[in-house]
């Protein structure tokens, strides 16, 4: 029943984030440079537990969803697979001193400023490096495409910094 | 057996990954062929339907740009429609001779047969009433403008007549070329695509070449194939030439803004500032070529590649 009510509750964070990229941030760009990959909340933020399988799939399933918006083929999807997959390799090398407690979740409050920033940086980064670089399918416009890459970077973590200071329940589950 | 199972079991997420990866790969790399499954993109009934939905809220906070480009428009149309001379007036109907049994030798008036009523497009007249050359009006409902390709996404699709491979235009210039169509919506790749190419020529002294995209300005493109020894003059107007049978000849393209000797080429490299301004962007027209189907099964038949495919 538990695992039921975790199922239906990841469902309707899927349609939120997706919806709301849809409709509104996918509208927002900046210096005509940045983009807002707000859709990545649902990935980044899923329980620290979830199984690689499912955890690929969702990664698939959102980029294809993604991908029928913005006409794009796979591109959406090829970054957010390899983002899916690259998520557990990220939280074990972040792993705390005494391990994973078992209530702990990707929640700026619970596990600290540090763990986050580095979490949320390093897995935008590796992200949008991929999704540029393959939007693009050469090397050519070189500056531009790495001026998107730090533009978006910042402003997609920003968003989602702010997804969790606004959203995210205030516990200190440690020390 | 059992092994067999134990190593797939152990090795899932990467097996998962590498499956998952190819076909997403697979879908991007396919996404500019034409035979694609319309499903994957915006012109699928249910993404189609939400695009709409998002547009009826968000035309409210472009009604008043909105207005400016109408009156803009209209001002236009009215200074072609009333020239200060008498050169270009059509009279609406003509006097022919009285009709032998009236008596009283009244004057009839007839309208002059087989004169389609026209719209000014791109800077060009296009007949607007001959069912033999469809002129189909749509609303443009989602738009990229900052990618490397750029599609467009529009309100009308079979139901209305728009087949894949058409032409879209704007009032102000060439837009783009239909590329995937379900029954009520449509996507164009624009001309700020990377493989899509656009036959045009120098309006001033016809010479051809072809307008593509390099992939960073939205409000520029370049013009190849112009040879050296020809004259570019800034300012000069590009026009579509006709030689695909995508676009009517003489649509407006851009004007062109520089063009520079490279070193190590035979042609002159011109920056052509387009238009149509994609950032604002609402109504466009999607047209076509008289007789295209048998214009394109003759060339088929003597194996001239279909141009504006792009370059492979």
């Amino acid at each position: 029943m538990k695992e039921l009510g975790t199922v239906a509750i990841q469902l309707i964070r899927f349609a939120i984030y997706a919806v709301m990229h849809v409709l509104l941030i996918s509208r927002l760009v900046l210096f005509d440079l940045g983009w807002c990959f707000f859709y990545l909340g649902f990935l980044l933020f899923l329980p620290l537990g979830t199984p690689i399988v499912v955890q690929l799939l969702l990664s698939f399933v959102m980029g294809l969803t993604m991908d029928i918006f913005y006409d794009t083929g796979g591109l959406h999807a090829a970054a957010a697979v390899l983002l899916g997959y690259l998520r557990p390799w990220v939280l074990r090398l972040l792993t705390p001193r005494d391990g994973y407690d078992a209530q702990d979740s990707v929640n700026v409050h619970q596990m600290g400023w540090q763990w986050f920033a580095v979490y949320l940086l390093l897995l935008v980064l590796i992200h949008h490096v991929t999704f540029f670089v393959l939007e693009l399918g050469s090397f050519q416009h070189f500056g531009q495409t790495l001026g998107k890459i730090l533009t978006s970077v910042v402003f997609t973590s920003l968003a989602l910094l702010i997804v969790q200071l606004l959203f995210f329940p205030v516990r200190r589950g440690r020390n | 057996m059992r092994n067999l199972f134990l190593f797939l079991f152990r090795f899932r997420g990467v097996l998962v990954f590498g499956l998952l990866q190819i076909i997403s790969l697979y879908l991007y790399v396919t996404n500019s062929s034409y035979q694609r499954a319309a499903f994957f993109n915006s012109a699928n009934t249910y993404a189609g339907m939400l695009l709409a939905r998002r547009t009826q809220v968000t035309d409210y906070f472009h009604l008043a740009e909105q207005n400016q480009t109408l009156l803009a428009e209209n001002a236009n149309l009215r200074q072609q429609l009333f020239r200060p001379d008498t050169t270009g007036r059509e009279a609406d109907s003509v006097q022919i001779p009285p009709d032998p049994a009236d008596s009283l030798h009244r004057p009839r008036y007839r309208r002059p047969a087989m004169r389609p009523d026209t719209v000014v497009l791109a800077m060009q007249k296009l007949a607007a009433r001959d069912p033999a050359y469809p002129l189909i009006p749509a609303r443009v409902i989602n738009g990229t403008l900052r990618n490397v390709d750029n599609y467009l996404t529009l309100n009308v699709g079979s139901a209305n007549g728009v087949q894949a491979g058409q032409g879209v235009v704007a009032s102000t210039g060439v837009v783009g070329r239909v590329k995937v169509v379900s029954e009520h919506y449509a996507t164009v790749a624009s001309i700020l695509h990377s493989k899509v190419l656009v036959t045009a020529k120098i309006k001033r002294d016809g010479t051809v070449g072809s307008v593509h995209w390099p992939g960073d300005d939205p409000t520029v493109a370049l013009l190849d194939y112009i040879p050296r020894q020809n004259k570019v003059v800034r300012g000069d107007s590009i026009i579509t030439s006709g030689y695909n049978s995508i676009f009517p000849e003489g649509l407006f393209i851009g004007k062109v803004e520089s063009f520079i000797k490279e070193p190590d080429k035979n042609f002159w490299t011109v920056r052509v500032r387009l238009g149509v301004d994609f950032t604002r962007l609402t109504y466009v027209y999607v047209v076509r070529p008289r007789a295209k189907a048998e214009r394109d099964t003759l060339e088929a038949r003597t194996g001239i590649k279909p141009e504006g495919e792009g370059k492979q």
